[in-house]
C-alpha cells in the first residue's frame, strides 16, 4: 500500500523537472510488493520488494522465465501491476507516467525496430519523442552513431543490420534522451565477442555517471560490471545487495591455481598449505583451490601460496581470482531457495 | 511569458504526438498499400465519369463516385488500415520502439489514429474532388443539374464521416480482438448486414448504403430556409427522432408497435433527409469507437 504521505510527496515530485526529482530521491528503484499475474493463471512476478541504490550498476540475475523482463516492463509502465507498486526515482511508475519514462533508457532482448527506416531516421524520431529540440538532437545522434560504431551504417534500412548491429543501435536508442536511469535487457545477447566486450566496456563506462541496470542470465557479465546484484527465482526476489556481500555471505571467496608439475610435488603443496590452515582443495590433481576466511587477506594467503609452490618446483599455469565465485554464490542460493519449500 | 515563448512551450510538449503523426503519415504515403490504392482508385473513378459522361446527370454521377468509398471496395481498405497499428502483431515494434519513450498511450492512438485518418480522407478527396470539380464545371451533353455547393460540401463531408468512422471502428476492433485478420472479417461481416440490422430499429436513414442514395438529394439542397419553413423542419426533425427513438426503445424491450408504412426510404424520395441527423450520428459513433478503442489500448498489457 502506498500511504498517504508517500502519494503526497509522490505528486509532489510529480511536477517538478526531472533534474530535480532525480537528485532528490534516493533510491533509483523502489518496489514494494510487486506482484503481476497473468490472466489469473501465471504468476510472472510475486509480492517483489526491490531496492536500487541510485549511481549504481545493477544486475537483476535470474534463470529463462524467473520474471526479469516482466519486471522491466513493470517498471517501464508497459504492463500494469495486478498488486503492489513501482517506484523510478520517486515517481509512481505507470502506462502514462511519462515522467518515469523521461528519466528510462530502456533497452529490449534483441529490440524490434522500424526496418524501413535508416538509423538517423530512427534516432531522430526517438529524440523528439523525448522532446530533444532540433539544435541538442542533430549532434547528439551524431555523436552517439559515432560511439556505438554504426557511422559506417548510416546509408543502410535497419532491415539489413545484423543482430549486433540492431543491439547496438537499440544501445543508442536508449541514450538519445540522455537519462538518468539505464534498463537493459540482456544487452550482450547475440553479440560476437569483440562487440560483447565493447558493451560490457560501454556499461562500465555508463556506470559512472549513471545508474545502470541489466537483465541477464549471464553470470560472467554480472561478474565483470556489476556492483549491486538481485537474484530472481520464479518471480521472486531471493536475493539483493552487492556482490561483495553475497560472497562473503556465502563464504565463496576464493581462487584457482592452475598448476603443472610432477604429481608428487602438487600433493606436498597442496598437503603444506593445508599445513598453514588455509582451506584448500585439490582438483583434477592439477588445480589447487584456496578459499580465504574473513581474517585473510587475499595478498598475504596468496603470496604464502606462491612461496610453497616456488619452493616445490611446480610450475603455475594460471591464476584465477573467484571467476567462479558468483556462479557458485548464484546456484547455491537457487538450491537454497528451491531446499526451503514452503518457507518460501 | 511572451507569445512566442507559449507557442515554443506548447510546441514542446507536443512535439513527441507532431512526431508520430508525421512518422505515421511518412510511412503510410511510402506503402505499397496506400499507393496502390490512390492509383487504382483515381484509375476507376475516371473510368466510371468517363463510362457515364453522356448518360448521368451531375448528382447521380458524383454519387456514383462515392459508391466504392461508401460500400464496396474501398471500404476493405480502409478496414486495414484502421486494423493493423494497434494490433497484436505490431506490439512488440511498438512496445520497444515508441511506448518505452516519454510518450502516453492516449497521445500515441490519438497521434496514429489522426495519421491515419488524414491518409484515408486524402486518398478519398484526392480521388473525387477534381472530378467532382470536372462533373459540376464542365458543359456535358446531358440535361442541366442543381448541384450546389453547399451539397456538394455536404455530401463529401458526410462520406468523410462515414471514413473516419470506420477507420475508429477498426481501431476498435484492432484493439479488442488483436488479431489483424479476425478484425477485419468481424468488421465485414458486421458493417455489411448494418442496413439490415439499423432497418430493424427503423434507423436505416444513418446506414451507409441510405446515405449513397440519398446523395443526389443533398448534392441538389440549398444553404439555409426561411424562417417558417425552418421552424417547420425543426418539428419534422424533433418529432422522426422521437418516432425513430420510441421505436428502438420498444424493439428493444419487445412491445410490439403500430406498423408504420415508410416514410423515408421510399425509391426515389429523399426529401426529409436530415444531413444533421446523420451527421450527429456517425459524429457520436465515431467518439464513441475512438473513446473505446483508447480505453482499451490504456489498460492492454505490452
Amino acid at each position: 500500500m502506498i500511504s498517504d504521505s508517500d502519494s503526497i510527496r509522490a505528486s509532489q515530485t510529480q511536477g517538478l523537472p526531472t533534474d530535480t526529482v532525480h537528485a532528490q530521491a534516493q533510491w533509483a528503484i523502489q518496489t514494494e510488493h510487486l506482484t503481476k499475474i497473468y490472466a489469473q493463471r501465471l504468476i510472472a512476478v510475486n509480492d517483489m520488494a526491490l531496492e536500487v541504490p541510485k549511481g549504481s550498476v545493477f544486475g537483476l540475475l535470474g534463470p529463462n522465465g524467473a520474471g526479469k523482463t516482466t519486471t522491466l516492463r513493470l517498471l517501464l509502465g508497459l504492463q500494469r501491476p495486478t498488486g503492489g507498486w513501482a517506484r523510478v526515482f520517486g515517481i509512481p511508475c505507470g502506462p502514462n507516467a511519462v515522467g518515469v519514462r523521461r528519466m528510462i533508457g530502456y533497452l529490449p532482448t534483441n529490440p524490434k525496430l522500424p526496418g524501413h527506416l535508416r538509423p538517423i531516421e530512427y534516432l531522430d524520431l526517438l529524440g523528439k519523442l523525448c522532446h530533444l529540440p532540433h539544435a541538442v538532437r542533430k549532434p547528439r545522434i551524431s555523436s552517439l552513431l559515432r560511439t556505438v560504431g554504426l557511422l559506417g551504417a548510416t546509408n543502410q534500412l535497419i532491415r539489413t543490420f545484423s543482430t549486433g548491429m540492431c543491439t547496438r543501435l537499440g544501445i543508442a536508442a536508449s541514450l538519445v534522451g540522455d537519462p538518468p536511469l539505464l534498463i537493459w535487457d540482456e544487452p550482450t545477447a547475440g553479440l560476437d565477442p569483440s562487440a560483447r566486450r565493447f558493451t560490457l566496456d560501454l556499461i562500465s563506462e555508463l556506470g559512472k555517471t549513471k545508474t545502470v541496470i541489466i537483465a541477464t542470465h549471464i553470470l560472467n557479465d554480472i561478474d565483470q560490471i556489476c556492483d549491486h546484484l538481485g537474484i530472481m527465482q520464479e518471480g521472486r526476489m531471493i536475493y539483493t545487495g552487492s556482490i561483495k556481500d553475497l560472497k562473503q555471505r556465502l563464504g565463496l571467496d576464493e581462487f584457482c591455481l592452475e598448476l603443472d608439475g610432477s604429481l608428487a610435488a602438487i600433493e606436498r603443496v597442496t598437503q603444506e598449505t593445508m599445513a598453514l590452515g588455509l582451506q584448500t582443495r585439490c582438483q583434477d590433481a592439477r588445480t589447487l583451490y584456496v578459499r580465504l576466511t574473513d581474517d585473510q587477506t587475499r595478498a598475504s594467503v596468496l603470496a604464502r601460496v606462491l612461496a610453497l609452490i616456488e619452493s616445490q618446483g611446480v610450475r603455475l599455469d594460471a591464476i584465477h581470482s573467484s571467476q567462479n565465485t558468483t556462479e557458485n554464490a548464484y546456484l547455491q542460493l537457487l538450491q537454497e531457495d528451491q531446499s526451503h519449500g514452503f518457507d518460501r | 511569458m511572451d507569445s512566442t515563448a507559449e507557442v515554443t512551450a506548447s510546441g514542446h510538449v507536443f512535439m513527441p504526438y507532431t512526431a508520430i503523426l508525421q512518422h505515421d503519415l511518412r510511412t503510410l504515403w511510402r506503402s505499397r498499400l496506400v499507393r496502390l490504392w490512390l492509383a487504382v482508385a483515381c484509375l476507376l473513378s475516371i473510368l466510371v465519369t468517363l463510362g457515364n459522361w453522356t448518360q448521368l446527370q451531375d448528382a447521380p454521377l458524383i454519387a456514383m463516385l462515392l459508391f466504392p468509398f461508401l460500400i464496396f471496395p474501398w471500404f476493405l481498405v480502409v478496414i486495414v488500415l484502421g486494423v493493423t497499428p494497434v494490433s497484436a502483431t505490431h506490439t512488440d515494434t511498438l512496445a520497444d520502439g515508441i511506448l518505452c519513450r516519454p510518450v502516453t498511450r492516449y497521445g500515441y492512438v490519438l497521434a496514429t489514429w489522426g495519421a491515419r485518418v488524414f491518409t484515408v480522407l486524402g486518398v478519398y478527396l484526392l480521388t473525387v474532388l477534381p472530378l467532382c470539380a470536372v462533373i459540376v464545371l464542365v458543359k456535358r451533353p446531358v440535361p442541366a443539374d442543381h448541384v450546389t455547393f453547399y451539397g456538394l460540401v455536404t455530401t463529401l463531408g458526410s462520406v468523410a464521416l462515414v471514413l473516419t468512422l470506420v477507420v475508429s471502428l477498426g481501431f476498435l476492433a484492432g484493439t479488442l480482438l488483436q488479431k489483424p485478420l479476425l478484425a477485419a472479417v468481424v468488421l465485414v461481416f458486421v458493417w455489411y448486414p448494418v442496413n439490415v440490422v439499423l432497418s430493424a430499429f427503423s434507423l436505416e436513414e444513418f446506414s451507409p448504403i441510405s446515405l449513397n442514395q440519398a446523395a443526389t438529394t443533398q448534392l441538389r439542397a440549398q444553404w439555409g430556409l426561411d424562417p417558417n419553413d425552418r421552424t417547420a423542419a425543426s418539428a419534422a426533425e424533433a418529432q422522426t427522432l422521437a418516432r425513430q427513438a420510441e421505436k428502438f426503445v420498444s424493439l428493444l424491450s419487445g412491445t410490439p408497435t403500430q406498423p408504420q408504412k415508410p416514410e423515408f426510404f421510399e425509391p426515389g424520395k429523399f426529401e426529409d433527409f436530415s444531413l444533421a441527423r446523420v451527421m450527429l450520428s456517425y459524429g457520436l459513433a465515431t467518439l464513441a469507437a475512438f473513446g473505446l478503442s483508447v480505453f482499451c489500448f490504456c489498460r492492454r498489457d505490452l
